[in-house]
């Protein structure tokens, strides 16, 4: 695929906009909200992201990384026009007919945003059309102002009348003209913005850690685990279940997942 | 079934005519590998490629150190060449050569371990196929030789197989006690074997016989009998942090020596080998127990301490091969038990897992288990 933009999200961490080169496979390639590819740097190797862009604008796909080992360094390198490998969509995808006439939060954490803002987009424009789900909020939370992702966005989001957008950094990230809150999302969460269980949807993304906590906060905000979807970002290389490594028990995350309910995270061994 | 003997004293015969036919035949051979200290070599039975019937150990030995997984499970392959032309990438096909073989003399541990790569391998799991791996499987034979003397690492009644079970076999081979073998031809590959070897083969075989040679040996392996409770315990995802793993996992040292040996483990890893503005993706033999393999971009890694990378390959062979796939994780060939540096045994897992699954609370209540 050719990189067509790149946007400097945060430090370190990058959006690119990606289209493919062949116009056979840009007809016939489609994805759902959840599911996620292999992206490379030749000579680099290969790393797992989701697409991080809402099937609702398919003109081209978006990946947001961090630059963290070889090759999230070399596709950091690269800059528009350059051609970066793609395999996918692998895995399953979030189950949003299911959550037709719900009210739906997201709530997200640091570099968890991109699996979110895929799903967020699609629902939002799914609303848009025939107004299929009810209230929409977001709650994200980062290190730091700067460690935020998607800042316009964010801002887009906080304009939009039916939508609550809450932002929040931790203890110390803040700056002297934040206007978000300061704590850790499942804190704020549960103490700021009480999320009413009924008929709603929790859809939670982060650093497992903070999967855990906020799973617990909204249990005793009154969620059952039916009501919490969240999707996990195991280590895959092979993304087709053959590799052996992103399993959790039997469940291979790349082939059966990586969307799940907490109701079926539950049920897996403790290995996550 | 059709059935034949043959002189073990021809299966040199045998080999020269599958190589006459063009077939690649790979065969156990002693093959020198330098000593430890790098000054003299030792002979070590291994599956290779062989030119000649002259020299093989067909029935000879145990177990080849290598098994017959790299044969279809290539250790390190290239999946595609690419070559990078200014901002555009060519991506050049790379040739594979899948000749026609056929392995001759392989255990039944080893054949009953086809059918469980297969169920990882090919389109039955989750509708993706690995070609190169089916494209091999599709082009081999599988010749295989009851076990006569097993050792004491060996545990294949403890797993639902037998030292003369002719599982995933195309022609099996039986040793009488007389200098003959009883031939069993159990699909059309092995008749298309068998038809090449005629001449060499002669009359019925003699079920009875083969029947009494392979009791016989069946009642050496003296191991737990009954595995069936493994499983069971483990379906129970309490149990997956019981005290047990951290106790007897403690032990290993995450050389991953045992999953290289594992006729079953499938684990690889992809990487680009890089030279200029040329390369390979190449996919390669990986280990879960390697404390990286699991680890995340962010520093979290689900198996962050040996033992849980070992209860995850316990899991694998007893749990998840038998859930998901529904064929054999261990086939009992004792490999991972012999290959081991800190003497770390599979089997006693086995038993301790058995036995917490016929007696719930009875190591929970002794205190020498705290």
């Amino acid at each position: 695929m050719t990189i067509t933009k790149v946007i400097n999200e945060a430090p370190g961490i990058k959006t690119f906009h990606l289209n493919f080169q062949d116009e056979e496979v840009a007809k016939n390639f489609s994805f759902e909200t959840g599911q996620f590819g292999e992206y490379s740097a030749f000579g680099a190797g290969e790393s797992t992201f989701c697409i991080a862009s809402s099937p609702t604008r398919p003109d081209h796909i978006e990946c947001c990384f961090r630059e963290t080992g070889k090759n999230t360094a070399a596709l950091a390198n690269l800059t528009e026009g350059d051609t970066i490998g793609f395999r996918g969509p692998y895995g399953n995808t979030f189950p949003i007919d299911d959550w037709k006439g719900k009210n739906l939060i997201f709530i997200g954490g640091g570099i968890a945003l991109p699996p979110l803002r895929s799903v967020i987009w699609n629902c939002l424009d799914l609303r848009e059309q025939d107004g299929r789900f009810e209230h929409i909020s977001i709650v994200y939370g980062a290190k730091s102002v700067a460690d935020l992702v998607y800042k316009r966005e964010i801002e887009e989001w906080n304009q939009m009348d039916n939508v609550t957008m809450v932002k929040t950094v931790d203890p110390g990230g803040e700056t002297e003209d934040w206007d978000g809150h300061v704590g850790f999302v499942p804190h704020v969460l549960e103490n700021d913005v009480k999320p009413d269980p009924e008929n709603t949807i929790a859809i939670v993304c982060g650093p497992p850690i903070m999967i855990k906590f906020t799973f617990e906060a909204l249990e005793r905000l009154g969620f059952s685990q039916d009501q919490m979807v969240t999707t996990m970002e195991n280590r895959m290389k092979c993304g087709i279940g053959k590799c052996g490594r992103c399993n959790i028990g039997s469940t291979y995350v790349c082939i059966d997942g990586p969307v799940f309910t907490a109701t079926e995270l539950a049920a897996l061994p403790n290995d996550f | 079934m059709k059935t034949a003997t043959l002189n073990k004293s021809d299966i040199g015969k045998c080999i020269d005519l599958l190589l006459q036919s063009d077939l690649r035949v790979i065969a156990p051979r002693l093959i020198p590998r330098l000593d430890e200290d790098g000054t003299d070599s030792i002979d070590v039975l291994t599956f290779t490629e062989v030119d000649s019937g002259d020299d093989h150990q067909v029935g000879e030995g145990l177990l080849p150190l290598n098994g017959v997984k790299e044969f279809l499970f290539a250790k390190h392959e290239p999946l595609f060449a690419y070559e990078k032309r200014g901002k555009k990438i060519e991506i050049i096909p790379v040739h594979h050569e899948y000749p026609q073989t056929v392995i001759i003399g392989v255990r039944p541990c080893d054949a009953a371990s086809i059918a469980s790569l297969e169920s990882v391998f090919s389109d039955a799991n989750a509708g993706f196929e690995d070609p190169f791996f089916t494209e091999r499987r599709s082009r081999t034979t599988f010749v295989t030789y009851s076990c006569t003397a097993p050792d004491a690492s060996c545990f294949c009644t403890s797993v639902n197989l037998a030292p003369d079970s002719a599982k995933g076999s195309d022609l099996h081979l039986t040793e009488l006690g007389d200098g003959r073998l009883h031939v069993e031809v159990l699909t059309e590959a092995g008749e298309a074997v068998a038809n090449k070897l005629e001449t060499l083969l002669e009359g019925e075989g003699d079920q009875a016989a083969r029947e009494k040679a392979g009791a016989t040996v069946h009642e050496k392996l003296t191991r737990l009998r009954n595995s069936a409770p493994i499983m069971d315990w483990l379906m129970d995802t309490a149990n997956f942090d019981d005290e047990m793993w951290e106790r007897l996992g403690e032990k290993c040292i995450g050389c991953g020596a045992c999953t290289f040996v594992c006729p079953t483990c499938h684990c690889f890893d992809i990487v680009d080998e890089n030279k200029g503005s040329k390369g390979y993706r190449i996919k390669f033999w990986d280990s879960c127990q390697f404390d990286h393999f699991t680890l995340h971009a962010s520093g979290h890694n689900p198996r962050d301490w040996q033992f849980k990378r070992y209860r995850n390959r316990f899991n694998c062979k007893f749990k998840i091969y038998p859930e998901k796939f529904e064929t054999p994780g261990c086939v009992g060939c004792g490999r991972c038990i012999r290959a081991c540096p800190v003497n770390l045994d599979i089997t006693e897992y086995m038993a301790e897992v058995a036995h917490k699954a016929a007696n719930p609370n009875a190591m929970k209540a002794d205190p020498d288990f705290e």
